[in-house]
């Protein structure tokens, strides 16, 4: 109960229609999150130093972690970024300056707080980074060593996968009611979250 | 797990004289004696594909070159690579103006994300089978050199029979070189001989063409010194050594693996033959059809908990012994007389002087946790036996190191009943299995001073 009443008090979070919060989250600070995004129950949403814009049609799974730290003093107050159609999977944790779209953050990775990460990366299980750079596109970090390449094509989006979720989440999950009417730049999702 | 992982603390003594953790030994039941994983003869039983799990036959597994033909490997991180369909749509040949989707497969590894997308080959049709081979650019020259050294072998053991032959009969020997009297040619011992005799003329050893030595390289390209390092671009030494034949230094001409076979092997006593390992003729199965491992036979040391030493002051120590078999076994530890291996003891141990009956091991009761079942009708004494659980007993030792700065190493003779099953089966089946008295030497290592 005490995380539900977290997210129902929370006066900052904004969730657009279509997304679904599963109760049980901890969301945390002025967090915006848009249509068509998952988050699983257990996941960790902290704004800290600074708002978190979750984008459309994410995947944010059990037991993840994304906080705002903006480590260095030119970034504190930035808004962290996240872009469309990205992955996060159970465990992982992600402090990133900001992320772009079409990434997977695989189990128990660790994106540090100086890291931007562009579009179409895979940032491989248990994976750590924490050097302060910027990620190319397509860049796939795989191995116990956190080897590096970098694919043609960046990974497929989760479409079948975020249509099963709506349909099945909310059969076994409270959802957290949305507050927001999707902004006019999203548009062309709007007619098929209304129904 | 203590038997599996800390292998290094005791040790029995394989008969080839070398110490071995009782795991990785094997027990004949013929000649009843230790082997180690040195001294057994390895056999291979049959080759197979680790992802696919089909077995072949050497003679098929050696023209395949020991590799699948179905399953491939990563050429990046050597996972195995996955097949995965996408529906691709193409113009119908008959009907233009109508689109059919068709199938397509191609292999992606699932950890690394490299994909046979990433180096431009073309989906596949079907789903297996129907990936191109590369052809090794020295295939001509490898099985030229081949086809000439097995030509070489063949003459040198013509030759070598032909020595032993000429001391007995020069006179058929001439007649046979010069091809005299077909019906000996025929003759059994020479024919191999003769008949390589008549083909050599048409492929001799010499119309090989000789490598060439090469003296001088190209000069490096100016790009190497003048462009920016591409390293996402250049294959590493490890990817190179995955496709020897190729040798790719970019990472867009890498291409599948095809996967390694692996062995199933049996091994056999080198003194007997006979079998102490066989596994089950299918590679599904996890089982084995003969399986003497001697953690099933002897019984088994271990250390109960770790002490501390001082030199030259007696400590007491808890070992345990456990009974794998299903009988009760009398168990009698003994100094070892005469000892080689002096360099090894490091301690002086005082070892039970009575024999140690251990409880047959009974797979029912052991997985049921009863206190009350611990109750045995054996007498003890209490001095000399810690606790008993099961088929397993705690006795104590003392040891008084001697040693300065060392490992506190013991080591006893450890004598034990031994109920030879297999052979008494074999005898009679009313008989009681025959009692045979077996000696091994244990040599442990306990600490630190």
């Amino acid at each position: 109960m005490a995380a539900q009443n977290k997210i129902v008090n929370n006066p900052n979070l904004k969730i657009a229609v279509g997304a679904l919060l599963c109760e049980g989250c901890e969301v945390i600070g002025d967090v915006t999150i848009g249509a068509r995004t998952i988050i699983h129950p257990k996941a960790r949403i902290i704004a800290e130093a600074g708002p978190i814009s979750i984008g459309e049609y994410n995947i944010i799974e059990e037991l993840v972690t994304i906080t705002n730290k903006s480590s260095t003093d030119a970034n504190s107050g930035k808004v962290l970024i996240i872009g469309n159609n990205n992955v996060f999977e159970v465990g992982a944790y992600v402090e990133a300056v900001r992320i772009g779209d079409h990434n997977v953050i695989e189990c128990k990775a660790r994106v540090g707080s100086k890291v931007e990460i562009s579009n179409g990366s895979i940032i491989g299980t248990g994976c750590v980074l924490n050097m302060s750079e910027q990620l190319p596109d397509n860049t796939v970090i795989y191995g116990e060593k956190c080897e590096r390449r970098t694919q043609r094509e960046r990974p497929p989006t989760q479409t079948l996968q975020i249509e099963f979720l709506t349909k099945i989440l909310p059969n076994y999950h409270y959802l957290v009611k949305p507050n927001m009417q999707p902004r006019p730049t999203a548009t062309t999702t709007a007619p098929a979250v209304k129904k | 797990m203590a038997t599996f992982m800390s292998i290094d603390l005791i040790k029995y003594l394989c008969n080839c004289g070398k110490k071995c953790p009782i795991c990785r030994m094997y027990l004949c039941k013929h000649c009843l004696k230790l082997r180690c994983i040195d001294c057994v003869q390895h056999e291979v039983d049959s080759p197979y594909c680790p992802s696919c799990l089909e077995s072949m036959p050497v003679s098929e597994a050696k023209l395949k070159k020991n590799r699948c033909i179905n399953c491939f490997d990563c050429p990046l991180c050597g996972h195995t690579l996955m097949t995965r369909a996408t529906s691709q749509v193409s113009p119908n040949p008959d009907d233009p103006s109508k689109a059919v989707t068709r199938k397509m497969y191609y292999m992606a590894c699932g950890f690394c994300r490299w994909s046979t997308r990433d180096v431009n080959l073309p989906d596949q049709n079907v789903a297996t089978g129907n990936w191109p081979v590369m052809e090794n650019p020295n295939a001509k020259r490898i099985s030229n050199l081949l086809e000439n050294y097995k030509l070489i072998a063949q003459v040198e053991k013509a030759e070598r029979e032909r020595k032993k032959y000429v001391k007995r009969r020069s006179h058929l020997y001439l007649q046979e070189k010069y091809n005299m009297s077909p019906a000996i040619v025929k003759r059994k011992g020479m024919a191999s001989f003769s008949s390589l005799s008549l083909k050599e003329g048409d492929k001799t050893p010499d119309d090989l063409d000789q490598s060439e030595t090469v003296s001088s390289f190209d000069p490096l390209p100016t790009e190497f010194f003048t462009k920016p390092a591409a390293l996402d671009k250049i294959t590493k030494l490890t990817h190179r050594f995955m496709l020897p034949e190729f040798q790719p230094d970019e990472t867009s001409k890498l291409h599948p693996v095809r996967k390694h076979l692996l062995m199933r092997k049996s091994l056999r006593c080198s003194e007997c033959e006979h079998n102490l390992s066989k596994a089950d003729f299918n590679p599904n199965s996890i089982k084995f059809k003969i399986q003497l491992t001697a953690l099933h036979w002897i019984p088994e040391v271990r250390i109960m908990t770790p002490s501390t030493f001082n030199l030259n002051k007696e400590t007491v120590v808890t070992l345990t012994l456990s009974n794998p078999s299903v009988f009760n076994t009398t168990v009698t530890l003994s100094q070892i007389e005469n000892e080689t291996d002096t360099d090894y003891c490091t301690a002086k141990v005082e070892l039970p002087k009575k024999e140690i009956v251990l409880a047959s091991r009974d797979e029912a009761s052991m997985h049921v946790y009863e206190e009350s079942t611990a109750t045995h009708d054996f007498k003890d004494d209490p001095k000399l036996i810690a606790f008993r659980k099961g088929n397993k007993v705690g006795f104590i030792v003392k040891v008084t190191p001697v040693v300065k700065d060392s490992d506190v190493k013991i080591c006893f003779l450890l004598k034990h009943e031994f109920r030879n099953t297999t052979v008494a089966a074999l005898q009679s089946e009313s008989k009681e299995p025959e009692i045979v008295w077996l000696e091994h030497k244990v040599y442990l290592c306990l600490g630190t001073v």
